[in-house]
């Protein structure tokens, strides 16, 4: 059990948030879908592979679905790295939406200074009973450049039988320095 | 498009409602299974992350919120991020998974086991949640591909090593016969 398998690690946190969130985090969430800048900047963080919040307003229960008191913003993600840098990161790099997601979640203290984020994120997060990750070995840089790496070597496969032993030996040395920063 | 989609990749979320009673031996079952490779998720193409969680409650914030909630069944929360779309990976969860996904999901009301496709399917989709925003780093990639590039990348790391220093022919040789066109 637990939050961590191989090099990624989970986190699961479940909070309830304020009638004003009712209003608000559907803004928030439509301008992260449609204006690029809010997935460009988690791209930016790149130890995340994969993240999401979804917005509870019932449980599901099979039927209309269990309705509380409040409606709960859950989020998930997958990252590398450790819990601390992670955190860190997303109070650092993205405050403003950070505040934007959780600003009206009750208890929320802002993303900065760190550590009351950290200890909000702590109090309200649920530890993964079973975490399973297909490539547990390699982080979501490795993962990202590894396709450069082989789009430019099955371009070079495909171009090999045509090319002079010269010309390939130049094509080969362009290739690797072309991507020498994802090696 | 849905808001679980980014690139092919796609974001299932699953809350469902635990027995009563129920709540230690699942608890203890999940975390009972083997890990990696020996995962029964590891048995469901196209998965790349993927969890089962246990809430056993809400949690309370302090005076700030007014009234206290709490859940009137601890829910099981199933995440993952596999390859889409949708319906052919319920179908592999159900296939992949098999007596593994009775004895998790049995723990939960309404669950129908994994014999009828069709009862499974709807039962998972009867307790999904959509997003309000899915990231995915490497959307565009399928597991297949992730897992072949990053064994290319190795190979090629390995192959430039050994072939520093080759003259022009051989080096042409070695990598023709080490990526074959």
């Amino acid at each position: 059990m637990g939050n961590v398998e191989g090099r990624s690690t989970a986190i699961t946190v479940l909070t309830p948030y304020k009638p004003t969130g009712r209003l608000l985090l559907p803004i928030v969430f439509w301008i992260g879908r449609h204006v690029t800048a809010t997935l460009k900047k988690l791209q930016m963080l790149s130890f995340i592979h994969y993240a999401r919040w979804v917005i509870v307003k019932r449980f599901p229960d099979g039927g209309d679905g269990e309705r509380l008191r409040y409606p709960y913003l859950m989020f998930e993600s997958n990252f590398n790295g450790s819990w601390d840098q992670y955190i860190d990161a997303f109070s650092e790099v993205v405050p403003t939406r950070m505040k934007g997601i959780w600003g009206t979640s009750y208890g929320f203290p802002g993303p900065i200074p760190v550590e009351p984020f950290k200890d909000y994120i702590r109090a309200n997060e649920y530890v993964a009973n079973h975490y399973y990750n297909a490539y547990p070995g390699a982080t979501t840089t490795e993962i990202i450049s590894a396709a450069k790496v082989a789009a430019a070597l099955d371009d070079l496969r495909a171009r090999a039988p045509s090319l002079s032993p010269d010309a390939f030996k130049a094509a080969y040395e362009d290739m690797l320095t072309s991507i020498q920063n994802d090696l | 498009m849905s808001r679980n989609v980014s690139g092919q990749a796609y974001g299932l979320t699953v809350l469902t409602p635990i027995l009563d009673g129920h709540l230690q031996e699942l608890t203890e079952h999940l975390e009972a299974l083997p890990e990696g490779p020996d995962s029964p998720l590891a048995r469901v193409p196209g998965t790349h992350l993927a969890r089962w969680v246990v809430i056993d409650q809400v949690k309370y914030q302090g005076h700030g919120q007014r009234h206290r909630d709490a859940l009137s069944a601890s829910r099981l929360l199933f995440t993952s991020n596999f390859d889409g779309p949708l319906d052919p990976y319920l179908q592999a969860l159900r296939t992949g998974l098999a007596e593994d996904a009775d004895a998790v999901w049995s723990h939960c009301r309404g669950y129908p086991g994994h014999h009828e496709g069709t009862a499974f399917a709807s039962y998972l989709r009867a307790h999904a949640l959509e997003a309000a925003l899915f990231f995915a780093a490497y959307g565009g990639h399928t597991l297949e591909q992730v897992r072949s590039n990053l064994d290319e990348r190795a190979r090629l790391i390995e192959f430039a090593l050994g072939a520093q220093g080759l003259g022009a022919a051989d080096l042409k040789a070695r990598f023709q016969e080490a990526f074959p066109a």
